[in-house]
């Protein structure tokens, strides 16, 4: 779960910030997710948005594992245990009228569920499965096999997430490493395509610890990844057919279908400096830094709800287990490769968060999780909640959009003119990471940039920051100081960290 | 103008490194990145493992430095609970002045005072295990860093060795001592012995009670022995065979101060174990005397959480994990008269049966439910290995990935095998239909339970249809006698009856039970124990 993937994530989410880096001691409030700041945050979250917990089937251990929508507004939850339950009702307001059928029992512990012509389908750990009800009594009583050829040599880490299918059908499935440092059976450190037919089509090499997968708007496929060896920070990354993911542990597996060897990067650089050496090398496109955005990615829902859960169209939630949070991404494509920001944005639930998964028709959005095994900010050992939006919208930075000498950042209400064109009210600041075959990195290679001038659109949506010291391949992080906007309101959140992979050529 | 500087910039280097390392506060490094698991009072979260109570943080601070530079995995005993995580690396993501300080955190605050740590440790470990790139595990960090020796109600503890093979108690007193020593840690291990097979060794020793009442003494052993207190034999374990069925639990009212007390031990063949332990009248937890733990003898090694799964309403019950002495994709099915089986959707075989219970949830479905779990049951049979569906004169033709593990690393490979798992079916009652298929054929596998002859019985029906002969391998590498009267048994107690249709073929060779299906047959088969 957690990362499933990972390894006990340890830490910090209450961060005090001890990692901070030293430079941005005077930012106005600088980046740490100091424990004090979660609590203002989460107790803003009512203005703004609803989060219920839906009740579990009676009696039942119910460690959320996978959600899925069925026609009808019932909702599906996978368990860790792997049984697999229906509701009807979790939508109503009265949420005591629930009603729960079991659809099926101890599977294997399914990550990716959904239902398609009326079957649901599910990725198991050693199979992709469709589940049918054929006598219609509510149980599934025929299990189809799609495909089972990636290889499973009974550790307990060797989650497989599995997608949504995508405009061809085929479902995309990440699948975790041995451990975490091994692949001890075939395909392990994969993603790979499962075909309608059942035909499964090794797509990238490079996994570590997935999360969770799923596609953004324009259908592209992207997984989060847990800080680890070759990770120095969490991340959310994308699924390039053919690319390389960064680690390298599962590489040996591209010979059983005659893939060229995937790069064997060196180890204590960095990730730019290998990448640009290995075209196949798919950087990151947002990295989530260690203990201060997370440090557990999983889920992910790409909001396509047009403005029913927010307005933020186009852009990726990503759960979090450890701190039990959704955080927020909007994405941009420069020369070829993702890149984009990550905002904290929702927090507050009872357990580890591992499947999100957004009702795009009524912008509902479920998540769920548990913490066994690992732990977690929600105390509870399992979840089933549910967040809608109140229809307020809170004063956020929507965006920020790389531009070639700056950044250019988009709020969600006008701002105060005179206090946004301040540069005095920004602070950045730069960081990376050794890209190693030990575990995680520490922040390194820090620069302060300086924001040279900040320019107000006459809607005053719009600030665009001219950046002096800019550095491809960095994290910059964004932190707004006092400013308000027109109305008066101040920021949700203040900060922002956007993943620089490319810098963009002058328009 | 370098050189009027050189000495100025040197100076503020040292000065600003000395600030740093002043800097390192332990408490935050502590509260940001081991808190999560550990918890703000050191006492764990979430069932994760604490720091206070636990002999962990103690002493050699070398073995703490190594567990925070390179990670634990694997099982470890803390604080009387045995965990099976991994605790992550962090020598890649902080400085040694951080992991300095965060240590003499948590040996001041949550280990009674353990020393500090100092950067120059942690540098000098660091640079000793360079070229860990794995996490450690428990036993190779007791190796190197062993626990202090507890101090035991043994005292005056001398063990003498004898060499040689015996089946039943030897007259000691006629033998003659290959070895004596003094065993001042109070603590009996037959590894003191020196040796690992046929041997015998007697300890004498003072049992200190520390006020008058009742003792419960707890003894087991492999292979067998004898335990004294008083001078008078209180218990013993007889025969040769492993600990765990033969524990002995007695009573004896003692006297506060020192009682003799002696055990008689030998080891006939390999596998040697000795526990013992005691409660006294004051004690909440039994303790140990012995290197061992088992049965009732010092702490549990887990609290084991029994989360049983059986069939329920006439309903069978399914599980679907790894299950242990068979492939990873395993299905379960436990019937409701009592037999069950697991099949083996990686070998499209049935490849294990048991009766009595299922399976036990309470290990996958607590923690993070590494390994295995065997079967809840008895008489469990392990029917074959291998691939459960064979073509006459060829492997056939589905690709399927595989790995084998040589002296160094797994391997893996694609080969040719003739039929894949295509799922199941299951009946209102739960009782499942197992499909598989290969180029030109598909078989259908059905169970189903009868108690009606007064046996539990499952009777299985294969049928296979398309333009293909196979033979499905019923059993492989066991002892397979008959058939005789249409009755096969297996392994010295199941019976696979011929019900109808194609009977199975013992096979002198493999030690196999086969069955030859041609195209568009069915055969039946009736499973129960003898």
């Amino acid at each position: 779960m957690k990362k499933l993937s990972l390894i006990l994530a340890l830490a910090g989410l209450a961060a005090a910030a001890s990692a901070a880096p030293a430079k941005a001691a005077k930012a106005p409030k600088a980046g740490k997710m100091a424990t004090a700041d979660i609590k203002l945050s989460e107790a803003r979250q009512d203005e703004f948005y609803e989060r219920v917990e839906i009740p579990t089937p009676a009696g039942e251990v119910a460690e959320v594992s996978s959600i899925a929508l069925l026609p009808g507004k019932k909702v599906a939850i996978g368990t860790r245990r792997g049984d697999i339950w229906v509701a009807e009702g979790a939508y109503a307001a009265d949420l005591s009228k629930i009603k729960w059928t079991k659809f099926a029992s101890n599977q294997h512990e399914p990550l990716g569920m959904f239902w398609k012509d009326g079957s649901m389908y599910a990725m198991q750990r050693p199979e992709f499965t469709r589940l049918t009800d054929r006598d219609g009594d509510g149980r599934a009583d025929s299990f189809d096999t799609v495909s089972s050829q990636w290889g499973v040599s009974g550790d307990y880490h060797e989650y497989a997430f599995g997608s949504d299918p995508d405009k061809n059908g085929d479902v995309w499935m990440v699948l975790c490493l041995t451990g975490s440092f091994h692949a001890h059976a075939p395909w392990r450190g994969w993603c790979a395509r499962i075909t309608p037919d059942g035909k499964f089509v090794p797509t990238t090499s490079g996994i570590r610890s997935p999360g969770g997968i799923g596609a953004n708007d324009k259908g592209d496929m992207f997984y989060t990844d847990n800080q680890g060896v070759w990770n120095g920070s969490s991340s959310l990354k994308w699924l390039r057919p053919g690319s390389f993911q960064g680690n390298p542990t599962g590489n040996k597996s591209a010979a059983l279908a005659n893939f060229p060897a995937p790069p064997e990067p060196t180890s204590g650089s960095r990730i730019l400096t290998e990448r640009l050496k290995y075209p196949e090398f798919v950087p990151p496109s947002v990295i989530l830094p260690h203990g201060k955005v997370g440090n557990s990615p999983s889920g992910i829902a790409c909001d396509m709800t047009k403005g029913k859960f927010g307005p933020w169209e186009s852009q990726m939630m990503i759960g979090e287990q450890t701190a039990s949070q959704v955080q927020r991404i909007n994405l941009e494509f420069v020369n070829g490769l993702y890149q984009g920001a990550v905002f904290h944005f929702l927090g507050g639930f009872e357990a580890g968060l591992i499947p999100v998964r957004m009702d795009q028709e009524d912008g509902t959005l479920f998540v769920g999780g548990s913490n066994r095994g690992w732990g977690s900010r929600g105390s509870k050992p399992f979840t089933f909640e549910r967040v809608r939006f109140k229809g307020k919208v809170p004063f956020e930075m929507h965006d920020i959009s790389a531009k070639n000498d700056g950044f250019e950042v988009t709020f969600t209400h006008p701002v105060d003119a005179a206090a946004a064109a301040d540069v005095a009210n920004y602070t950045m600041d730069t960081f990376t990471y050794i890209y190693q075959s030990s575990y995680g990195s520490p922040e390194v290679d820090q620069t302060e940039p300086k924001i040279k001038s900040a320019t107000v659109s006459a809607d005053g949506l719009k600030v665009k920051l001219a950046v002096e010291g800019l550095v491809r391949g960095h994290i910059h992080h964004l932190v707004v100081g006092d400013l308000k906007s027109k109305s008066g309101d101040t920021l949700w959140h203040n900060e922002g960290w956007y993943t620089l992979n490319e810098i963009p050529a002058a328009k | 103008m370098p050189t009027p500087m050189r000495p100025l910039s040197l100076l503020a280097l040292l000065f600003s490194s000395v600030l740093l390392v002043a800097a390192e506060d332990g408490a935050q490094v502590y509260n940001s990145l081991c808190v999560a698991c550990h918890g703000p009072d050191g006492k764990g979260l979430n069932g994760l493992p604490p720091l206070v109570g636990s002999d962990w943080p103690k002493g050699p601070a070398a073995r703490s430095i190594k567990i925070v530079l390179s990670g634990l995995e694997g099982p470890v005993d803390v604080a009387g609970k045995t965990y099976n995580i991994v605790m992550p690396p962090q020598g890649a993501v902080l400085s040694d002045e951080k992991i300095a300080a965060a240590l003499t955190y948590v040996r001041k605050n949550f280990a009674n005072g353990a020393g500090a740590v100092t950067p120059d440790e942690v540098k000098a470990v660091r640079a000793a295990t360079a070229q860990r790139v794995t996490p450690w595990t428990a036993d190779e960090l007791l190796k190197a860093h062993p626990f202090p020796p507890a101090k035991t109600a043994l005292k005056n503890l001398v063990g003498t060795m004898y060499k040689g093979e015996w089946k039943v108690m030897p007259d000691f007193s006629t033998l003659k001592p290959a070895m004596m020593e003094d065993f001042n840690v109070g603590v009996i291990d037959p590894a003191q012995s020196g040796l690992k097979e046929y041997y015998a060794m007697v300890w004498t020793a003072q049992f200190e009670a520390p006020e008058d009442g009742k003792y419960t003494f707890f003894f087991d052993c492999d292979d067998f022995g004898a335990l004294y207190v008083g001078g008078e034999r209180i218990a013993e374990v007889k025969g040769i065979g492993p600990v765990g069925g033969r524990a002995k639990e007695v009573p004896v009212i003692l006297k506060k101060g020192l009682t003799p007390l002696r055990v008689e031990y030998v080891q006939y063949g390999t596998n040697s174990a000795i526990v013992l332990a005691y409660k006294g009248p004051k004690d909440k937890d039994t303790k140990l005397l012995s290197k061992t733990k088992g049965g009732k003898a010092g702490k549990p090694a887990k609290e084991k959480v029994f989360i049983p799964i059986q069939p329920k309403d006439g309903v069978a019950a399914i599980y679907r994990n790894f299950i242990d002495k068979i492939t990873p994709r395993a299905i379960g099915i436990g019937f409701p008269n009592g037999l069950n089986i697991a099949y083996s959707a990686d070998n499209v075989a049935a490849e294990l049966f048991w009766n009595g219970k299922f399976m036990d949830g309470g290990h996958h479905w607590t923690d993070r439910g590494a390994g295995n779990e065997p079967p809840a049951g008895t008489n469990v049979i392990k029917l074959s290995d291998g691939q459960g569906i064979l073509l006459e004169g060829s492997a056939g033709s589905v690709v399927r990935f595989i790995r084998e593990k040589d002296a160094k690393d797994w391997k893996f490979s694609a080969v040719n095998v003739a039929a894949e798992f295509k799922g199941y079916d299951l009946d209102k009652a739960g009782n499942p239909t197992f499909r598989s298929a290969g180029e030109g054929f598909a078989l259908s596998d059905a169970w189903l339970p009868e108690a009606s002859s007064g046996k539990a019985t499952l009777t299985r029906t294969l049928k296979v249809t398309g333009a293909k002969s196979i033979v499905v391998v019923l059993a492989r590498d066991l002892a397979v006698s008959g058939p005789s009267d249409g009755v096969a048994e297996i392994a010295g107690g199941l019976l696979v009856r011929a019900v109808s249709g194609p009977a199975p073929k013992t096979n002198a060779n493999d030690k196999s039970l086969t069955l030859t299906l041609k195209p568009g047959e069915t055969a039946v088969l009736g499973y129960s124990f003898r």
